[in-house]
């Protein structure tokens, strides 16, 4: 029998929500970019502590090239244009773009670890100096940054081949991309804290 | 007829699609390894941390009984004391004070919200067990002679990762709990609404993430430095708790303490019957004291940065909000009634501890007022300020033994022993003053805190009345754990709202079933909406 309350339509949706995933990943991103900052102002302090002392901060026969961290800086940048055009092209169902694009991510993201991995090869620096200690644990905690986004990504990547993401819902994408955008930030301020002034 | 896009569906159809399954709820030992319910995660919490609290709070007794002779009394070795004495610092934090607020938050604050499970269920049961696994490496650490000034390498190496892994556990209860207070919220419990206890964690835990984040990094720092670096820095076995010392000391140690502020407005606002008028100002001044306590930039210390205007300004300026929440809290009183109860001496002696804690940490932070530590760069040598340390872990413990008690309808299956309860806390308020006090005495007069061989911390005199106030906090916390047994107990007709409450935990069965609620939430149109239904009655 097909009366009014029958033919009736759904409930209406919900009110729209904070999301959860997003808030979550951006308050873990605020945590991540404290740690980071809490480790780069112990190496600038440290730094500024010896060089205000007449001293070296780098020891004697150290080679910091610029070009590693330059091009990794490089990298990173197109990185976060790869990234954006995932999300853009979930946005739009261009799901054909929208793998490309994070397959690309994913690839800059290991160059960069190839990068500073060959960065550490050339510059000869034992970690038993307090320049060596605070380099490798700055640079290797954003190793591990990293590696944490790319997992992150990789894993909205999968979930959007399996459909679970497209045009009206691509919340995963979105926080994996708000992570991704905070590493390329903390790469930023390394590669000029670090690499450029030395 | 209209066309649209979707089909439109029946109203059966309709009600089909939106009709959830219902999880079927675990049992037995699944129900509580396997569990991804915030209550059970959160009971895991609470009992864990009150069982490893009495063994903290015994050493810091044994501490305070070695300082009445520390000529002829030797409860620590030599070799040892230096290493017991950091456990029981680092213990007062990691494993009892914030698991405990950790734990009580995780059982009430989704119920609070209307929510029926905490965000991301499964990294909260994470945290747990990684805070679990981070306690006993800790334990151990010590076991194996390691931690700070210990003589084993591996030991020493543990300790750091311990840490580390205690660090990450409470960052990821702590992202769990914020997001929950965001992001699953009902419609119409806009933040402005959210009840004082809920709002008080959502500060808190956003307080964790960006403080807790750079002693993680410290962390990494004194791994690397121990494990490669040869101890150059801060990994030297030596140097590993002077680099965390900014921990324990005003500003960074009240964020311990944040959500006694909430549960003080809460419980009191309740006991009231009434509105909340200055609302709004009770908010601002938890928000305010969370800003206030943000401690982190202290990490790499120095005399100057002590005696820095910022330091003195956010010391001086931390007793305002607690006035001013005070204040706001006490109006409501103007319109409602009063009602003793255990939940309110609790809720009051808290309040008061940290009131006593934050005071005297404004005046700590005026310079030149204290003698000169006796150890150059470091940030609370001076035995006053163990004493604002304390006042800080104290008031957490009260307020988190005041949750389990106010809301043990929603902790456990009836009401906790109300007698009890009304004793436990006024020995727990005089235990804690009686702790604090003392050691407050010994800093003004000069008295450092002396981590030599024999221990010596505070005032020869003074240090019996430490030793009593130590032994009362540990009798207070029997006693509430005493007055907890009830909740034990299965009751078919023990009742979901035992105070009239006025915010939505206590539309929640008694015990809560795993979704938290049975009937749909009512339209919330105010900060109040218990009392809202009860008007429409």
């Amino acid at each position: 029998m097909a009366t009014s309350a029958a033919l009736a339509l759904p409930p209406a949706a919900p009110p729209a929500r904070p999301r959860v995933l997003l808030v979550g990943t951006a308050l873990a991103v605020a945590g991540t970019l404290m740690a980071f900052a809490g480790l780069i102002g112990v190496y600038l302090a440290q730094r500024h502590a010896v060089l205000a002392q007449g001293g070296e901060w780098l020891p004697e026969g150290t080679k910091l090239p610029l070009t590693p961290g330059t091009i990794g800086m490089a990298t990173m940048l197109l990185s976060g244009v790869t990234i954006w055009w995932a999300v853009d092209a979930v946005g739009r169902n261009f799901r054909q773009s929208a793998y490309l694009a994070l397959g690309l991510t994913i690839m800059f993201g290991l160059a960069v670890i190839n990068s500073t991995t060959f960065l550490y090869t050339q510059m000869d620096l034992a970690v038993g100096s307090k320049a060596g200690l605070l380099i490798y644990a700055v640079t290797g905690a954003h190793l591990a940054m990293i590696v944490a986004g790319l997992v992150f990504a990789a894993v909205m990547t999968f979930r959007t081949l399996g459909g679970e993401y497209h045009g009206r819902d691509r919340e995963g994408l979105v926080a994996a991309a708000l992570f991704w955008y905070a590493t390329i930030a903390v790469y930023a301020v390394i590669w000029y804290a670090i690499y450029v002034t030395k | 007829m209209a066309v649209t896009e979707t089909p439109p569906e029946t109203v059966d159809a309709a009600s089909a699609t939106d009709a959830s399954p219902t999880p079927s709820q675990p049992t037995g030992l699944a129900a509580v390894l396997g569990s991804g319910d915030h209550k059970v995660i959160g009971r895991l919490y609470i009992v864990t941390s009150l069982i490893l609290g009495l063994v903290v709070v015994g050493l810091g007794e044994a501490f305070a009984i070695e300082g009445l002779k520390p000529e002829t009394l030797q409860i620590f070795s030599n070799d040892s004391v230096f290493q017991l004495f950091t456990l029981a610092r680092v213990g007062t934090i990691f494993l009892l004070a914030l698991p405990l607020v950790i734990g009580i938050s995780l059982v009430v604050v989704p119920l609070q919200v209307g929510s029926h499970t905490v965000a991301f269920p499964r990294a909260a049961a994470a945290s747990y067990w990684g805070w679990l696994l981070g306690s006993g490496l800790l334990i151990a650490s010590y076991a194996m002679n390691g931690g700070p000034y210990g003589g084993s390498s591996d030991g020493v190496n543990l300790w750091i990762a311990s840490m580390g892994l205690l660090t990450v556990s409470v960052l990821v209860a702590g992202v769990s709990l914020a997001t929950t207070v965001i992001a699953l919220r009902p419609a119409g419990l806009f933040l402005s609404r959210t009840p004082l206890f809920a709002w008080s964690v959502l500060v808190a835990a956003l307080m964790w993430i960006l403080t807790l984040p750079v002693l993680f990094g410290l962390i990494v720092l004194m791994y690397i430095d121990h494990r490669h670096a040869g101890s150059i820095y801060v990994g030297s076995p030596t140097a590993l708790y002077p680099s965390i010392e900014w921990l324990f000391r005003n500003p960074q140690i009240y964020v311990v303490a944040i959500p006694v502020l909430g549960f003080f407005g809460d419980v009191l606002q309740t006991v009231s019957g009434a509105r909340m008028k200055l609302r709004g100002v009770a908010q601002a001044a938890i928000g305010a004291f969370g800003l206030l306590s943000f401690g982190a930039f202290l990490v790499a210390p120095s005399e100057a940065a002590l005696d820095s205007y910022l330091v003195v300004a956010m010391g001086l300026l931390a007793v305002l909000p607690l006035l001013a929440l005070a204040g706001s809290v006490a109006d409501v009183f103007r319109a409602g009634s009063f009602k003793l109860r255990a939940g309110v001496l609790y809720a009051v002696a808290a309040f008061l501890i940290l009131l006593l804690g934050v005071a005297a940490g404004a005046l700590g932070s005026i310079p030149d007022l204290l003698d000169a530590p006796t150890k150059a760069g470091s940030v609370s040598d001076n035995i006053f300020f163990l004493g604002v340390s304390h006042a800080a872990v104290l008031a957490a413990v009260i307020a988190g033994l005041g949750g389990i008690h106010w809301w043990a309808t929603k902790v456990g299956r009836q009401p906790a022993n109300e007698g009890i309860g009304m004793l436990a806390p006024l020995v727990l308020l005089l235990g804690a003053a009686l702790t604090v006090i003392p050691d407050l005495v010994a800093g003004i007069v000069g008295e450092g805190l002396e981590l030599s061989a024999d221990y010596r911390g505070g005032l020869t005199g003074t240090n019996g009345a430490v030793a009593v106030g130590i032994g009362l906090v540990a009798l207070g916390v029997l006693l509430s754990i005493v007055s907890f047994i009830p909740l034990l107990k299965r009751s078919e007709d023990a009742p979901a709202d035992p105070w009239d409450g006025l915010t939505l935990e206590w539309l929640a069965p008694t015990p809560p079933p795993l979704a938290n609620f049975v009937d749909d939430l009512p339209v919330i149109t105010s900060a109040e909406p218990l009392i809202d239904l009860r008007e429409e009655k």
